[in-house]
């Protein structure tokens, strides 16, 4: 009897239990998890975007047509100011036509009852002087107050990004700012003030035109060749020409290209990858240089005051399947997705702000050689509904939270901005850019990726920064950006391919920041106003 | 088979000794004063280890069976004892009773053991080897108990996990004796299923020691804590006896009811009494309703508006007898109403004016907070003032911290106020800054309310005096982009911390 359990079975039972503890836990964890988060995959209509791909959307309006001046297609920021300036401009016979419900595109935003949150873009440089549109709207709703003797404007400081910004989890904890400087070797600190310095020297370069070697928007900077040349190498290859070496370094600017343009700095030119430094040249009379402005809806925030200066002038959930000139006018034919009825505009002149791509499927006629040279960086985003942010080690939490060894660009907080020692649920937004693989099959594989399967790869993401993150995350909503941001490759901003699209097709007017080569608000702006100004140019001269 | 139980010895004193470090290090944390803790745990340690010795000697027959049990005993006990030291802190009337049951117990156990395992040696070895390796082992053991506890236990698995560990390894050590024994031993079987179970039980706690900390939660108190809760915004612990009661939010002392009234008598009383007929007052933060109770010894004002974030905080000195009693029941006074909303965007949404708002915010130690000290909401406080009312606002020690309390000043200048900063002794706090802000220019007042304990004419003018040591090294402005005070209330409370 007494030698029935040997010390062999004993060990194997103990064993055995720890093995059982264990998974218990984890299985116990991983019920917890899944039974309270609820992962949603959002984004836009893409299968109704697919639809004017394959040819398959209804191009014989069976309604009357509509009269007006001006057809603007498109409701992202660039459509939307092209709207603002009409308007601006005392012209309202203009319809904006928009395919998803709400207008706003890249600035789209949500809420939910915790706060509101971010899409995609986020926040916008204090201007710079050369950025007359922006700083003609940012006086308009209130961000400029006012301006100081000196002449630099005083920007509302519930919108200037609050302190803390940025925080960067490295080496097991959070240090302050983006920038690595903790534990650096001489040569890596070097080689970082060696960089700065020299950003220093380009932002208030100018070229033998006269003009500032980057200027936002970029239309504005130096056409001088020496200054040109940049976009036709890679910023990899100027770094390295430039003898910056260090990881540190390598890891902060590669950070930047993908922040910006969703892309390595192996796939973007120098030019772009210099731009996204030197062109920041914004001054505020009560913030420091490289201040931004943000809001807990992002740039939603801006998309909503545009909204509401075009009411009575946005149909949305219209679904723009053709463009074509009729007797020197041109029919744009749109589904109205409510109805599913098709119908017809009628107009002088078309302000196309859709993105680029889609021109030579809808504009009838149009053809655009190198259209398919045009490449665009798939975005995954999402906002994570979370009873609070975990502690971590380091520098306190801010708005920007991000991850040296991530693929991801981090996170940051909707409720940042809010004004309260309140530390109930909040919201973050979840950045990631699938940048590093072949565009096209990322795009598979950000929309062939189930919404649990992505959630999976956020929480493990983020738990690095945050263990314990996943006990208090209450919900994860997705949106895969296909065709989040044109990449500004090489040679592509001042190459022959961007010359082309910046032409008009009669009096068919594009705006996009495509066009710029650069995915922000102050381009997607500017191109919005200028083909406004030709619109209404084309109708004077009518 | 002698080299083995020899092992036991050295596994034995190693897991004591840890215990004791544990129990000390425990001790240390929840009631500070580590001298006294460890000197008082390794006495009663070593004492409880002389009376197992002297126990021994009553173990008659089952010498085998006694040493097996007590290896497990020992195993559940100081396996658990981090764990419940930690859990009950907050549960027991006195945690020392607790604290050297645990040490004395595991004390007596070890105690017994050597003598026992000699006795089990005594026919294997002969006198002098044994005392000679026994001893050897069982010194070796606790030098590497004392570089293993700080090196590696405390820092990787922390108290609780390493003390299930050496709980894991003591009974692991009975299995083990339980196995070369096995033909003198009795209940072998029973013996060896409870032994399973015990190690079963200390897996799960060393596996669920993250859950069992949460739950402890180790926050030390000095006193007895008579209430606590969490609330969606924060800790609140009540602690102490009917005469001294104190408040702490998130750990940080609110007031103790030996001395508040000092400090809500200069909060209140200096601004208050210097207006003419004031009839509404606004109240920003101070949910414990003490400011409101100053503000009610005045009969001109018809109506108190008090904005807390927190409800549970304002229903507590409301409806609780013992809290309210504090208060002299302000909370339910008619004139009062109480808001539960964010200051800022109360204010922001108000239309009313008062002639004075108290601004009776916590400390700016994070960010958030730092938020209710910035020029923008001073700003959006003009709008809820009357033209000839005051604000007055708590702004942190200018003792301590000098620089902080001068930044509080600045940031109400550059908001374009007028200020009076001016400062009172609180034992409790030290020596405590406010700043009254005004539209136009303030004189203090010749009279105030009957009754006052701290407050009178001659006070009111010693505070306004700062002597040098309180005069400010930096000036900066508080801003929502820069939070210049958070820096310098981290850095000035900081520097205090650590010349402590």
């Amino acid at each position: 009897m007494q030698r029935r359990v040997s010390r062999a079975t004993l060990l194997k039972g103990l064993a055995g239990l720890a093995v059982g503890a264990l998974s218990g836990k984890l299985y116990f964890d991983w019920q917890r998890s899944a039974s309270q988060v609820s992962c949603r995959m959002l984004g836009p209509s893409m299968s109704r975007g697919h639809a004017l791909r394959d040819g398959k959307a209804s191009k014989m309006p069976d309604a009357p047509t509509e009269n007006t001046a001006i057809v603007i297609v498109g409701g992202g920021i660039a459509g939307l100011s092209a709207g603002w300036w009409l308007k601006k401009r005392g012209f309202s016979d203009f319809v904006l036509l928009e395919l998803e419900q709400q207008v706003g595109g890249n600035s789209s935003a949500g809420k939910n009852r915790f706060s509101a949150y971010p899409w995609g873009a986020h926040y916008v440089p204090v201007a710079n002087k050369e950025s007359e549109y922006v700083l003609a709207l940012f006086e308009e709703l209130g961000v400029i107050e006012g301006y100081d003797a000196a002449g630099n404007p005083i920007y509302n400081d519930l919108y200037l990004c609050h302190e803390p910004q940025e925080r960067l989890f490295k080496d097991g904890s959070f240090q302050e700012g983006l920038v690595p400087h903790r534990g650096l070797q001489p040569e890596e600190k070097e080689e970082l003030d060696r960089f700065f310095t020299l950003i220093q020297k380009l932002r208030s370069a100018t070229g033998s035109d006269g003009r500032p070697a980057f200027a936002i928007p970029i239309e504005l900077s130096s056409k001088d060749e020496d200054l040109i040349a940049l976009d036709r190498i890679s910023m990899a290859q100027w770094l390295n020409q430039n003898g910056f070496r260090t990881e540190p370094l390598l890891w902060y600017v590669n950070y930047c290209c993908r922040d910006d343009y969703g892309s390595a700095i192996e796939d973007v030119s120098a030019w772009a990858g210099i731009h996204y430094f030197a062109g920041r040249r914004g001054v505020a009379a009560n913030a420091e240089q490289n201040s931004v402005v943000t809001w807990p809806e992002g740039n939603g925030f801006l998309v909503d005051k545009l909204k509401q200066q075009l009411d009575g002038h946005i149909k949305s959930g219209a679904l723009v399947t053709a463009i074509a000139a009729r007797d020197r006018r041109y029919i744009t034919t749109y589904v109205e997705s409510s109805t599913g009825r098709c119908l017809a505009a009628k107009s002088a002149c078309v302000i196309f702000s859709a993105p680029r791509f889609l021109a030579t499927h809808i504009v009838d006629g149009y053809e655009m050689t190198g259209h398919h040279e045009l490449v665009y960086a798939p975005w995954l985003v999402a906002n994570i509904s979370l009873n609070r942010i975990p502690d971590a080690r380091g520098a306190p939490l801010s708005w920007d939270n991000v991850d040296f060894r991530s693929r991801s660009l981090g996170y940051v907080v909707a409720t940042h901005q809010t004004i309260s020692a309140r530390q109930g649920p909040t919201v973050i937004t979840y950045y990631y850019p699938l940048s590093g693989e072949n565009p096209a099959a990322a795009r598979k594989r950000l929309l062939s990726t189930s919404a649990d399967e992505w959630s999976k790869t956020i929480v493990d993401d983020l738990k690095r920064m945050h263990p314990g993150i996943a006990e208090e995350i209450l919900s994860i909503d997705l949106w895969p950006w296909g065709h989040g941001m044109i990449r500004p490759s090489v040679g592509f901003i001042w190459g022959d391919t961007r010359r082309r699209m910046k032409a008009d097709y009669g009096n068919v007017f594009f705006a996009h920041s495509d066009m710029s080569g650069i995915s922000n608000f102050e381009e997607a702006q500017y191109q919005g106003v200028e083909a406004a100004k030709r619109a209404l140019a084309a109708l004077g001269a009518a | 088979m002698t080299y083995a139980l020899l092992i036991t010895a050295f596994v034995i004193s190693t897991c004591g000794l840890v215990y004791e470090l544990i129990a000390g290090t425990v001790a240390s944390y929840l009631l500070g004063d580590s001298v006294t803790q460890f000197s008082t745990v390794i006495g009663v340690y070593l004492f409880s280890m002389g009376i197992g010795s002297f126990l021994s000697k009553y173990v008659g027959r089952n010498v085998i069976l006694t040493f097996i049990q007590v290896e497990l005993l020992v195993g559940a006990v100081g396996g658990c004892s981090a764990a419940l030291l930690f859990l009950l802190f907050e549960h027991v009337g006195s945690f020392r009773i607790l604290l050297y049951g645990i040490v004395g117990i595991i004390g007596i156990l070890i105690g017994l053991e050597v003598p026992l395992l000699m006795r089990i040696l005594k026919d294997r070895l002969e006198f002098k080897d044994l005392v000679s390796q026994v001893f050897t082992f069982d010194y070796v053991g606790a030098l590497i108990a004392s570089l293993l506890f700080p090196l590696v236990l405390v820092p990787y698995l922390g108290l609780i996990r390493a003390a299930f560990l050496f709980g894991l390894l003591n009974v692991l050590v009975a299995l083990w004796t339980i196995h070369l024994l096995r033909s003198e031993v009795p209940w072998l079987k029973s013996l060896r299923s409870l032994a399973v179970v015990l190690a079963a039980c200390l897996i799960g706690g060393f596996v669920f020691s993250e859950k069992l900390m949460a739950f402890a939660e180790s926050s030390a108190f000095p006193d007895n804590v008579v209430f606590s809760t969490s609330t969606p915004y924060q800790r609140i612990v009540i602690t102490g006896n009917s005469k001294d009661m104190r408040l702490f939010l998130n750990g940080n002392l609110q007031f103790s009811s030996r001395d508040e009234y000092r400090y809500h008598e200069a909060l209140v009383h200096p601004a208050l009494a210097s207006l003419k007929e004031p009839q509404n007052v606004l109240v920003l933060g101070g949910g414990d309703g003490m400011a409101v109770r100053e503000v009610l010894k005045y009969p001109s004002v018809r109506s108190v508006t008090l904005v807390d974030l927190d409800s549970e905080m304002t229903t507590l000195f409301k409806d609780q007898a013992l809290l309210s009693r504090l208060n002299d029941h302000a909370l339910s006074n008619p004139r009062v109403s109480v808001v539960n909303a964010d200051a800022f965007s109360w204010i922001r949404q108000c239309r009313r004016q008062f002639d004075l708002v108290i601004a009776d915010f916590p400390d700016p130690s994070t960010f958030s907070l730092g938020k209710l000290y910035s020029d923008r909401f001073y700003t959006a406080l003009k709008h809820v003032l009357k033209p000839h009312g005051l604000v007055v606002v708590q702004s942190t020690s200018p003792y301590y911290a000098k620089n902080s309390f001068w930044c509080v000043v600045n940031t109400l200048n550059s908001a374009g106020f007028l200020t009076t900063p001016y400062h009172a002794y609180v034992p409790s706090f030290g020596d405590w800054g406010f700043v009254i802000a005004s539209l136009s220019p303030f004189a203090p007042a010749d009279r105030y309310p009957g009754g006052l304990r701290y407050v009178t004419a001659d006070t009111v003018r010693q505070m306004l005096t700062f002597p040098t040591d309180m005069l400010p090294t930096v000036t900066a402005v508080n801003k929502l982009n820069n939070q210049a005070l958070v820096h310098l209330f981290e850095s000035e409370w900081g520097e205090y911390a650590e010349t402590r």
